[in-house]
């Protein structure tokens, strides 16, 4: 929730505010991508019912994440151009006549190899941003789960409208869901072993 | 080479687009689900496919089965959170060459398409 969203809910005396959360823009986000699905989605209008509230906040979770992400992705990006600026600048430096001795060469090679070890480490950290994606559809399944509960309650009491939104495809399940890095790499090569000589054969 | 990329999470196409700079494929196009990846298949020029399983609109399945009867040749790579042993079955019926369970580290994107390409 940025300010924008607390101010809005401020000022409806603790009720939500009726713009789409998704809407309200950051700061920032002028130079962030286009939100995907999920964060359009979260504009959507909530269910006549009032049933898609939690939904509807599940999805807001999901699209602000999203959108925050693609910001460290965004800092991240321009520490990378940085650095490696930076490693031009002491490669000029270099060839420059006063660079030659033993001690000056000795430490352009240790910044040299500093610059390479913080682009390796943006590049990891990166990487590590996977978590977001898998989070937003670790998410989905359980809103999936919601809604058959509400959907459950409606036919039980013969009252209410059952959830009509869009159900997008989502993991069949969360549990076999890693969060480590190939953690299910071995298993995965391992199906696809089989499948292949199972054709062969 | 043009390699497309489809996956509703932006977050996501930006790590696979990094990664694919770090091993020399620069050239890329994205899609969000299966519609948009169908629509910049058809602008031309793409020779892989690395596409999500779970996406609105159009899911990475449907995209894989409509790709294939158009293009039996193409080489696509499913990357997804699916990890179950009948969904990685499913996909490769579809008639994705490779799989991918996220998150994965870039040896491996790098590893599967290699293998895909060589």
């Amino acid at each position: 929730m940025d300010q924008s969203e607390i101010d809005a809910l401020l000022a409806g005396g603790g009720k939500s505010p009726k713009k789409p959360k998704a809407a309200v823009k950051a700061p920032a986000a002028e130079s962030a991508p286009a939100p995907s699905a999920p964060a359009q989605a979260v504009a959507a209008e909530p269910h006549k019912d009032g049933s898609g509230h939690v939904i509807s906040e599940l999805d807001t979770v999901t699209a602000v994440t999203e959108r925050e992400s693609n910001k460290v992705m965004d800092q991240l990006d321009q520490i990378g151009r940085l650095v490696a600026r930076q490693q031009q600048l002491v490669t000029d430096m270099m060839t420059h006549e006063g660079a030659q001795t033993a001690g000056a060469q000795k430490a352009i090679h240790e910044v040299m190899s500093a610059s390479k070890e913080i682009q390796d480490k943006v590049f990891e950290a990166m990487d590590l941003m996977q978590f977001q994606d898998i989070t937003r559809q670790k998410l989905e399944r359980i809103v999936y789960h919601l809604r058959q509960i509400h959907d459950y309650i409606v036919d039980l009491l013969g009252t209410g409208l059952k959830s009509d939104a869009e159900r997008p495809s989502i993991s069949h399940t969360i549990a076999q869901t890693g969060t480590t890095p190939d953690e299910n790499k071995a298993h995965a090569d391992a199906v696809i072993e089989a499948f292949k000589s199972q054709k062969k054969g | 080479m043009k390699i497309l990329i489809v996956d509703d999470s932006s977050t996501m196409r930006r790590i696979i687009i990094n990664t694919l700079s770090r091993i020399g494929y620069s050239d890329v196009v994205e899609g969000e689900n299966g519609k948009s990846g169908l629509e910049k298949l058809g602008q031309g020029g793409v020779e892989m496919i690395i596409t999500d399983w779970n996406m609105p609109e159009m899911d990475g399945l449907e995209f894989v089965k409509t790709v294939r009867g158009q293009n039996p040749a193409i080489p696509i790579l499913m990357v997804t959170t699916n990890a179950a042993k009948e969904d990685i079955v499913e996909a490769l019926q579809a008639g994705v060459n490779n799989y991918v369970v996220k998150p994965f580290t870039p040896e491996t994107l790098k590893e599967k398409i290699e293998s895909l390409l060589g």
